[in-house]
């Protein structure tokens, strides 16, 4: 068990950290599109002034319109908490966490379908149908990476996991791992965060009826889901366990800036793939995964 | 050594998977140069020692298998128009699932054969008997006949991949014979593909049954 | 108390109310009331540690001395049924009361009954002769109570499917016990390991109750008899009478030495019932047929869990077995709790708004809102939601495949497949619950089967809340659970027995708690802050659009549409289209009946073939007289022949 001051600032770290990766993705798209782009702080200003404003909910809309955002978000946070830092590990470790974290971030996708079905509108649906079918090949290449951990550490505990060195399938699992990200957070070729068009939303069709402070816990969650997959991409590539504690917590913090660059490349230099073929870019992703697992599989046999 | 052919070998059956799950013919021709590049070094680093002859069918073989028959493709592709597999008969994922399948049923399968001892922890014969399956499957489940020709060329490199097995004994004369059989036969399907096309106004090799009596 | 008192209290209770059933709703009420909890309360004396309780009789039933015995094992299955079966009572004297239902209902309650004697004969019987009879007798109070209904032909089609289903079971089950009775030289049932020649009838045990436990390909009758039945009855098929097939397997897989593919085959049917059921169940578009389907998708998740312990027993008693064990038992009662919840849910929609079509339904939460809380809580929870019972008993069972894979022993090659195949499950359901729970409870009216929605009245929302109660308290404290469990996986291989828990559940019960008062902290300050900032009702925005009607709402068909996509090749729906004529806008419709799988693409097919080539023999008979000595003198040459050859 922790003490309270290390939670404090454990938490502090994740919910202060957590909206700056859009920002610079933002800023990382808008340099390779050669505009300058919004301020790197901008989604702290956003947060600030949705947390004052008015709600407008729809009259259809029962009070899980509003519970169902704060559920998210506690869910998210807990699951960053469980995440170890590095040599720092989690609040939390027992034996299966890990399992709990995957729940975790289940449990903020049921909730943030079930906000997006309240108000009744067909754009709702049409974000939560699309989100909850993805996630099903999504989890699949989630859990085949975990196990792929679990086999090649021999352990079940997060820290341990994600603290030893990473094994010869480092480079699947990084990209199985990317994926997974890109697909989970609903960055392009999965989702296209800038879209006005509605045939081409999953996460904004899901946050369109929310404003005010509900709308802001929904971006500040998702900012702590792509700083949760941030993370969990690094230490599962690289050794953290092995550095000491300074090098180990320099080294994690320019890996999830990198990731966060990486996302913002892709962004920029790829196109939305059309839903149809959705399918198949996570079923590779699932099996550059599966790659791993064998991988790690072999690694220790021999 | 080991492990730069093992790392040679695993990109190859990467590179399976990606013609597999690709539906552009560009980047099937691409994943499959690539692959003739990646196995043409092969024999290079196989041979502990530098010898003139190996590195000189090395080079050839890359220049052929990633430089001319792709130029000839491409060439082909260009005449003809296409540039998409749009239908075909084992649709994108589960042909990407059947290669994923079939290269941990290679792995398992080089367990069980008797092979010498300096060939048995590579990736030599898993490789091969991917490359071999994908192709297979590829030359099966695609319509359109340059989807089909790059089908052949991956098996061909799969065979090419299993004769390195026998790199001490077999002349590699006879290597480069087979390049040569394969460069001479893709020129004529370029040709073929050509006249395919200006009579059928389509590659889709199913209109060929319109020849039957 | 003593064990046996409670169930010959049990059992006079609950015989007295079988024959009062039918004029005396009340006394029913209470008489089977009493004698469920008695049960419970037996189960519960068994499990918090009294020894094993073993009774033989003095008299004979059908030449075999009485031999019932109440270990941890048969304690937990109790524990469900005496729950479910007296929750699922006060739930049925108001949802098919005289009034509701007429003629059928003084038979619901006499059957209803009969059904909770016959199964705790099934958990206490010691001998195979009166198992079976114990057996075959709920399979018919089954088949009474599904077909209560039996004016709408659903009801007849789907009992009529059960009891055929049943029989063959039942069938396999009869050569089980004949054949056991005659190896070993009698009828009485105890541990059996001495004699390996008893370990290939495992398999005709593995057919009879995979039958009623519903793994597939077996599980055909399970969506249309648990659809079709009131429901309260299909609470208590789906929540405890499937479980008696997971029982028997559980129980003789203990009993008799294991043929050693067992554990592997099991794991493997598993695997397959768990991704069919949950892809199936996110098809449909009946609520009670949806909600049968995952009890086929929890049944394959409980029975990954039983296969993994009997790999661990044969592979040197692994701890891992231990937990998955564990594991599956506990997702028995989390199951059997929540299924019962949702289909008391459903009925309760059912009952207010007439259908049981998911897409004529939408924005019940207002005239119906503690059914909606209920079923909304049932739903996050069979989905695998901390911090509720349904994700401590799959923690559980995945913890176990983990560490089977983890281990790198040869089972980790089963183990790995299994914990992927469960995670796909897993996320399968969240969908599948979403789109039911959602399109039913929420947005606007999408037909006018709404309109006369009103709630149920408290003996029916009285059972709903003490399920949902209990639930939140099994996720909330799973330690407190776990002696009950030790209990139960000691009973069944005493190896096992006496260590600590194999798993952290006291990390996870804090966690769990922890989350559940963040949860609640965080809606009420954030509805609070809404509510400080300003909060306005208004028309839905979706974006701008200006007259948003109910019909435009996602429909549950083009929630699962994306899926019913990618799996067409298994699911197969059907299509019928009558798209609108004319120029002007009309009436226009689109129905996808989604069919179960394997009836309607193997076993009609064969049943039809089977008949067509019956149809060819008839031709046999003709009826003309010289024929048939024909055919007599044509025997008799035949035997002559074979007599020759011989």
């Amino acid at each position: 068990m922790t003490s309270l001051l290390e939670l404090v600032v454990r938490l502090a770290l994740w919910l202060l950290l957590a909206p700056l990766l859009p920002g610079v993705v933002n800023k990382v798209k808008a340099w390779a599109a050669g505009r300058t782009g919004p301020p790197v702080l901008q989604l702290y200003y956003d947060l600030s002034r949705l947390w004052g404003k008015s709600v407008v909910m729809s009259g259809l809309a029962s009070p899980g319109l509003v519970a169902g955002p704060a559920i998210a978000w506690v869910a998210l946070v807990a699951a960053a908490m469980l995440l170890p830092l590095g040599p720092a590990g989690g609040a939390l470790s027992f034996s299966g966490d890990v399992l709990l974290l995957v729940a975790l971030l289940a449990a903020a996708r049921f909730c943030t379908a079930w906000a997006a079905m309240e108000a009744g509108s067909a754009f709702g649906g049409m974000g939560a149908a699309r989100e909850v079918s993805f996630a099903v090949l999504s989890e699949a290449a989630l859990i085949t990476a975990i196990l792929s951990l679990s086999v090649q550490t021999g352990s079940v505990v997060l820290d341990g996991m994600l603290s030893l060195s990473s094994g010869p399938g480092a480079v699947l699992l990084a990209a199985g791992l990317f994926c997974v990200l890109l697909a989970e957070n609903c960055r392009v070729p999965f989702d296209d965060p800038n879209t006005h068009l509605e045939l081409t939303m999953i996460h904004e069709a899901m946050a369109l009826d929310h404003s005010g402070p509900p709308l802001a816990v929904i971006l500040h969650g998702a900012s702590v889901k792509l700083l949760i997959f941030a993370v969990l991409v690094s230490e599962a590539v690289l050794p953290l366990g092995r550095l000491p504690a300074t090098e180990a917590a320099a080294a994690l913090a320019a890996s999830v800036a990198f990731v966060t660059v990486g996302v913002g490349l892709v962004e920029s230099l790829l196109a939305r793939l059309a839903f149809r073929r959705v399918p198949l870019l996570l079923t590779s992703a699932f099996l550059l995964c599966l790659f791993a697992l064998l991988l790690a599989w072999k690694g220790g046999a021999r | 050594m080991n492990e730069t052919q093992n790392l040679l070998i695993g990109m190859a059956m990467g590179l399976n998977l990606l013609a597999l799950g690709s539906s552009r013919l560009p980047s099937v021709v691409r994943a499959m140069a690539v692959q003739g590049v990646v196995l043409g070094l092969l024999p290079i680093v196989i041979e502990a020692r530098f010898d003139w002859l190996v590195a000189l069918v090395g080079v050839v073989t890359i220049a052929v298998k990633g430089v001319v028959i792709p130029s000839l493709l491409r060439r082909a592709m260009r005449a003809a128009n296409i540039e998409r597999e749009i239908e075909p008969f084992i649709g994108f994922v589960p042909s990407l699932l059947l290669g994923a399948v079939g290269t941990i049923a290679a792995v398992a399968l080089a367990h069980e054969l008797p092979l010498l001892p300096e060939h048995a922890g590579t990736l030599l014969v898993p490789g091969s008997l991917a490359s071999i399956f994908t192709g297979f499957i590829l030359l099966v489940g695609r319509v359109k006949a340059i989807s089909q020709v790059c089908g052949y060329l991956i098996l061909e490199n799969g065979i090419y991949l299993f004769g390195l097995l026998l790199i001490h004994s077999t002349p590699l004369l006879v290597e480069s014979g087979i390049l040569l059989d394969l460069t001479v036969g893709v020129f004529v399907i370029g040709i073929i593909v050509d006249r395919i096309q200006r009579a059928f106004d389509s590659l889709d090799t199913r209109k060929l049954t319109a020849l039957h009596e | 108390m003593s064990i046996g008192l409670l169930l010959l209290a049990a059992l006079a209770a609950l015989g007295a109310s079988v024959v009062l059933g039918r004029s005396l709703p009340r006394a029913w009420l209470a008489l089977s009331v009493a004698g469920s909890g008695a049960i419970l309360a037996a189960a519960v004396v068994e499990l918090a540690g009294a020894p094993e309780w073993e009774w033989r009789s003095a008299f004979r039933i059908g030449g075999e001395p009485l031999h019932l015995r109440l270990d941890g094992l048969s304690a937990i299955f109790a524990a469900l049924l005496g729950a479910v079966g007296a929750l699922g009572a006060i739930y049925g004297r108001e949802y098919w009361s005289d009034r509701h239902a007429g003629g059928s209902a003084p038979r619901g309650r006499a059957w209803w009954s009969a059904m909770l004697v016959s199964m705790g004969f099934v958990l206490l019987s010691s001998n195979g002769l009166h198992f079976l009879i114990a057996w075959e007798s709920f399979a018919i109070s089954g088949y009474f109570l599904i077909t209560l209904d039996d004016r709408h032909r659903g009801a007849r089609e789907a009992g009529w499917l059960y009891l055929a289903s049943s029989h063959a079971g039942t069938l396999c089950l009869f050569a089980f016990f004949a054949i056991l009775a005659g190896r070993t030289g009698s009828w009485d049932l105890g541990p059996m390991h001495g004699q390996p020649g008893l370990a290939p009838l495992f398999w005709l045990a593995f057919c009879g109750f995979g039958v009623k436990a519903g793994l597939f390909p077996l599980h055909i009758w399970l969506p249309s008899a648990h659809a079709n039945a009131p429901s309260h009855v299909s609470a208590l098929m789906s929540g405890v009478a499937i479980k008696m097939g997971i029982y028997g397997l559980v129980r003789f897989g203990g009993w008799l030495p294991l043929p050693a593919a067992a554990g592997w085959v099991l794991m493997g049917a598993g695997m397959l019932t768990a991704l069919f059921g949950i892809a199936s169940a996110f098809a449909q578009n009946d609520l009670k047929r949806l909600l049968a389907y995952c009890s086929v998708e929890n049944v394959g998740i409980i029975a990954i869990g039983v296969g993994g312990a009997f790999l661990g027993a044969a592979h040197g008693d692994a701890p891992w077995g231990r937990l998955l064990l564990a594991g599956a038992l506990l997702h028995v009662w989390s199951h059997g709790l929540l299924k019962s919840l949702l289909f008391l849910g459903a009925g309760s929609v059912v009952n207010a708004t007439g259908t049981r079509e998911i897409s004529r339904l939408g924005g019940l939460w207002r005239p119906m809102p503690w059914t909606a809380a209920a079923f909304c809580l049932g739903a996050a929870a069979i989905s695998g939601l901390p911090p509720l019972n349904g994700f401590v008993s799959e923690w559980m069972v995945f913890l176990g495949l983990f560490e089977a894979a983890a281990d790198r022993g040869p089972c980790a090659w089963a183990a790995g497949p299994a914990a992927i195949a469960l995670a796909t499950a897993g996320a399968l359901a969240v969908a599948t619950f979403i789109k039911a729970a959602s399109t039913a409870f929420l947005g606007a009216p999408r037909s006018k089967a709404v309109s006369g929605a009103r709630e149920c009245g408290p003996l029916m929302r009285g059972p709903m809340l003490a399920l949902a109660g209990a639930s939140l308290a099994a996720g909330l404290a799973p330690f407190a659970l776990w002696p009950a469990l030790a209990r139960a996986v000691g009973s069944w291989n005493p190896r096992w027995a006496g260590a600590g828990p194999p798993a952290p559940l006291l990390p996870l019960g804090a966690a769990n708690i922890a989350l559940a008062a963040l949860l609640a902290v965080a809606a009420a300050w954030l509805w609070r802050r809404a509510h400080a900032n300003g909060l306005r009702r208004g028309p839905t925005w979706d974006c701008g659009y200006s007259a948003p009607t109910p019909r435009m709402q996602y429909t549950g068909g083009s929630f699962s549409g994306i899926e019913a996509g990618w799996l067409s090749w298994m699911l197969r729906s059907g299509r019928v289209r009558h798209p609108p004529r004319g120029l002007f806008p009309a009436d226009a419709e689109r129905i996808e009946p989604v069919s179960e799988a394997v009836l309607a693409r193997v076993l009609e097919p064969a049943g039809r073939f089977v008949l067509r080539l019956s149809a060819g023999t008839r031709r046999l008979q003709h009826g003309r007289l010289p024929f048939y000595i024909a055919y007599l003198v044509g025997g008799l040459a035949a035997l002559a022949a074979l007599v020759m050859i011989k």
